[in-house]
């Protein structure tokens, strides 16, 4: 009996010592999900301000229409709570949800397709266990005819998907791996970064080489155009991740602003190294730092003639933008220095543009404030091209009337109007198919 | 421009209280009209008016001016708007224009010491409010909100809630001065409506030292943002309407506004409720113009209380040359001040002080001292360099008590619309003199402190304003002695309200405008409270 007793309580410590290192795994795993959906940026999407995380309702304007994000809390009525593991790596991986309805591609599950299997299953551990559920549903995406047909995805999916998971190189070193796990993957850069075909698919041939997103551009991110004008290194780049400013002088607005500030900014350094690693993957030697000017000393004038021939980009420059910047762009007392600004050298004028409207407002550290409702287009044009050309030498500028197409949001995309006539193109056939096929059956 | 007739609530003065009053009226769905005598201009603009003046040191340099709604001015000569009728000149200055005259400020929100709504029962001079500062607090709190206060938690004015807004970071300046003076004083960081993080889409502080004349990024709160606020919430706002006569019914009701376009055209506009935020020297003018055969001395002046116990900060100052370099000129130009001598039981024989340390470029003012003492070439720079980062200049918020002689009424001369310019009548008594001599010990001993050299205090007997114009308009529980009532309605006309630092019966002894503001949204409320219909 004695004997008994003890076996049976060896066992129990055994199974206590199991269930206790299976608990220990276990919050392992949500806390590495944690950090993924961190990598992911999940929350850019479905996390709204002011509402309970991943609970969705975040309005995305897309060029057919505004998508809301979804609950992926693990709420059974609300969320995501009745997903299996294997469910949730279909939604991930392949746009398809646990009823077989499509996603948009809104969410980036074409570059979520690279993930590995255990990363899904973190990912899972942690969404359904570390992530609170919130039973309020997030508003309906009601987009038009024909883009309200979920079922058209599928054949999107078809023609463009890329389901592989990511393959490592092995001729590459485990950073740069790692970093190109990432970038292909869990922090989708090609979302934004490559330029899209008529029917918004990214063109692989064409990868990272830069994209408008209607109003911001993201820019050329392959490693040939990072290493010319604007000399960024890898040490840069890992400093741009995580803080959104870097030794060559850039700083970071618009979307990407946010991208550090919600995920690259709490990615260890580790991974943002070797994202730096796989983007530039010829190490650069580190040019010597911008020197620094010390005090900068008073200059200019604004005497009544000197103001009289000045252009309008100039004079609403010195009024609005020189008191931080300085008067010829030198930055001033820590404030950037738009000189040698690598948002001066793009192909195109329209972030400039765009963070003169917006201005640029960084989670933590000095903002700058937007323009929208002092100047008017023609303003912003005008200071926008002196901007670009006196400051920046760049022959690359902006008309007024783009500048109200990025004060609307970007253009509407003629895919709504492709699309419809397509379709009614295509319906019309039927019907004369149709129409000719009985005329020969009754004239038979 | 389609001037609208009538409203349900017309405010004039499109300052920082009036605007706010405006908004929070126009959100609980009242059609409210703003009338504005200035223009409407935007920040931009001032900026380059003030980047082109020749005129650095005078901060009213880029605020328009126009004739047809003339405020005062003082370079490059004193334009006499203002008629000085008394022993000392009150040189006030405000701004008529869309936003107002905290356009041009430092930004600095304080509550008033809780002794100072009962100073008569408490120290046996000057008055005592119709409210203390628990009718006040939540208020005080809502316009923190509303402007991103932040400051030093014990200053002395108890708060429910935390600051709404951490402290912009300390300047070199005030590191030294702080430490230097302390224990003997104790330098506080002064309570500001200044970004130290991005809030209601301004950016932070980033230091341009320009608070005074204009901050040109906005980081500082203001009455242009106030105005703007009001314009986006649909209140309809009218500039360049310069309002010269208030119309009454039988029972003493206002009815109808009277006011002049830039063009001499005359308007007329009705509404249920009035409320007067033209500012303590311009709203009493307003009053006293308003002449009838019931009211032959002018709306709310049956007992020829309105404009009088005219007060302000009556300032001394001392400027000196530190020890060590301090570099003022980096940083908001007002970061810290003195309070321990705000309240106590000196206030029956004394007027309590505020000690309050610059922190603003003294480049310009070294200039021109080390020219004027023939400095030239390299020495000259020398001679700039040197004392520009040792220069330390202080100045004081010394209580002055009402006093009814003190007053505005109207001159005899007329601007060009035809309008009386306004008239001032000020004198300082020995409470103030006796708290002038206090400040100026202190003084000796914070430059004593500082090793200073170079001390200069300003001229014995004389007086700066600090433009903190209040007492015109006082509330007051007996219409003998006062203008308006707790709420800030006029005692003989139900109808009409007063905002705006004219309503503070007593001066205190800190920065006026956030005590207006919270007297204004209570105002607010009172207002939506009567008007509300079952």
């Amino acid at each position: 009996m004695a004997k008994y007793w003890t076996t049976l309580s060896g066992a129990g410590v055994l199974l206590f010592a199991a269930v206790q290192t299976h608990a220990a795994d276990q919050s392992e795993l949500i806390k590495r999900g944690e950090y993924l959906a961190i990598a992911g940026d999940c929350g850019a999407c479905h996390t709204e301000e002011h509402r309970a995380p991943f609970s969705g309702g975040h309005a995305i304007a897309s060029p057919i229409g505004t998508l809301f994000s979804t609950n992926i809390t693990p709420s059974k009525t609300a969320g995501i709570g009745n997903y299996s593991e294997a469910q949730f790596a279909t939604a991930l991986r392949k746009g398809v949800r646990a009823d077989g309805k499509q996603l948009y591609p809104a969410m980036p599950y074409t570059a979520y397709a690279r993930l590995t299997d255990d990363d899904v299953s973190a990912l899972y551990a942690y969404f359904m266990q570390g992530v609170q559920p919130v039973d309020t549903p997030a508003e309906k995406t009601a987009l038009p005819f024909p883009f309200n047909l979920r079922f058209s995805m599928a054949a999107w999916n078809l023609l463009f998907a890329d389901t592989h998971v990511f393959q490592p190189d092995a001729s590459q070193s485990a950073t740069w791996n790692r970093g190109a796990y990432l970038v292909q993957g869990l922090t989708h850069c090609s979302t934004c970064h490559t330029p899209r075909n008529v029917l918004m698919a990214e063109q692989p041939s064409k990868n990272l080489q830069g994209a408008s997103l209607g109003t911001w551009y993201a820019p050329d991110i392959t490693a040939a155009t990072l290493q010319g004008k604007s000399h960024w290194t890898r040490q840069m780049l890992a400093d741009y991740l995580a803080t959104g400013h870097a030794a060559n002088g850039a700083t970071a607005g618009g979307p990407m602003r946010e991208a550090i500030d919600k995920s690259f900014s709490r990615m260890t350094p580790q991974d943002r190294d070797a994202i730096a690693t796989y983007l530039l993957p010829a190490a650069t030697e580190a040019p010597s730092p911008l020197e620094s000017k010390g005090l900068t000393p008073v200059q200019g004038n604004d005497f009544p003639d000197t103001i009289a021939g000045m252009h309008e980009g100039e004079r609403v420059y010195r009024d609005n933008c020189a008191s931080c910047h300085n008067l010829s762009g030198q930055g001033l007392n820590g404030l950037p220095p738009l000189q040698a600004h690598p948002i001066l050298n793009k192909p195109t004028a329209d972030n400039v543009a765009m963070a003169v409207l917006q201005g640029v407002w960084p989670e933590h550290g000095q903002g700058m404030i937007g323009f929208a409702d002092s100047l008017s287009d023609a303003q912003i044009a005008a200071v926008t091209n002196y901007v670009m050309q006196d400051i920046g030498h760049s022959s690359v500028q902006i008309s007024t009337k783009r500048v109200s197409v990025l004060r609307a949001g970007g253009e509407t995309s003629p895919l709504l109007v492709i699309s419809r006539i397509g379709m009614a193109a295509a319906g019309a056939a039927l019907i004369i198919t149709l129409f000719w096929w009985r005329k020969r059956r009754t004239s038979r | 421009m389609n001037n609208p007739l009538s409203a349900d609530v017309v405010v004039i003065g499109a300052g920082v209280t009036g605007s706010l009053l405006a908004t929070r009226l126009a959100n609980a769905g009242k059609s409210v009209v703003l009338l504005e005598s200035g223009p409407k201009i935007d920040r931009d603009q001032l900026v380059a008016r003030y980047r082109a003046s020749a005129f650095k040191s005078d901060f009213m340099s880029p605020y328009p001016f126009s004739p047809m709604a003339p405020h005062p001015r003082y370079t490059p000569e004193p334009d006499d708007y203002l008629h000085q009728a008394g022993p000392h000149p009150f040189a006030a200055q405000y701004i008529r224009m869309f936003g107002g005259t905290s356009w041009h400020w430092a930004a600095q929100l304080w509550r008033f010491v809780p002794n100072d709504f009962r100073q008569h029962s408490q120290y046996g001079v000057g008055k005592d409010w119709p409210i203390g500062y628990d009718d006040l607090e939540d208020y005080y709190y809502q316009a923190e909100c509303i402007a991103g206060v932040g400051g030093s938690p014990d200053n002395g004015s108890p708060r429910r809630h935390p600051y709404p807004m951490a402290r912009v970071p300390a300047s070199w300046l005030q590191q030294r001065v702080t430490a230097r003076l302390a224990p003997d004083f104790t330098v506080l960081d002064d309570s500001t409506g200044r970004n130290s993080r991005s809030f209601d889409g301004r950016p932070a502080c980033c230091g341009n030292n320009n608070c005074m004349p204009v901050c040109p990024i906005d980081a500082q709160y203001h009455g242009g943002i106030a105005a703007q606020q009001a314009e986006n919430s649909g209140v309809r706002v009218v500039t360049e309407a310069v309002v010269y006569k208030l119309e009454h019914d039988t029972q003493g009701r206002i009815i109808a506004a009277n006011y002049f376009d830039w063009n001499k055209a005359s308007h007329r506009i009705t509404a249920e409720t009035f409320v007067l935020a033209a500012n303590a020297i311009e709203t009493p003018k307003l009053l006293l113009m308003s002449v009838s055969d019931t009211f032959p001395h002018g709306i709310a002046n049956a007992r020829d209380t309105v404009g009088r116990n005219l007060c302000d900060h009556p300032a001394i100052g001392v400027t000196f040359d530190v020890d060590e370099e301090i570099w003022p000129g980096r940083g908001p130009v007002s970061p810290c001040s003195i309070g321990q001598f705000r309240d106590g039981a000196f206030r029956s024989e004394h007027a309590p002080f505020r000690i309050d340390i610059s922190n603003a470029s003294q480049v310009a003012a070294v200039t021109k001292e080390a020219l004027s003492e023939g400095y030239f070439g390299k020495k000259l720079q020398e001679q700039i360099r040197f004392r520009a980062a040792r220069r330390l200049s202080i100045k004081n918020a010394l209580e002055q008590l009402p006093d009814p002689n003190n007053r505005v009424t109207l001159s005899d001369k007329k601007d060009p619309l035809g309008l009386p310019t306004p008239s001032l009548f000020w004198n300082i008594d020995d409470y103030v003199v006796k708290g002038t001599a206090k400040t100026r010990e202190c003084y000796d001993a914070i430059a004593a402190k500082l090793g200073a050299t170079n001390v200069r205090h300003s001229k014995s007997g004389k007086f700066s304003n600090r433009q903190h114009i209040t007492g015109t308009l006082s509330m007051g529980l007996d219409p003998a002695t006062s203008v308006t009532d707790g709420w800030g309605r006029a005692h003989d006309h139900p109808n009409l309200f007063m905002v705006g630092t004219g309503v503070m019966p007593t001066v205190g002894t800190c920065n006026v405008t956030l005590t207006a503001m919270a007297l204004a949204l209570r105002t607010a409320d009172k207002i939506l409270q009567e008007t509300q219909h079952g």
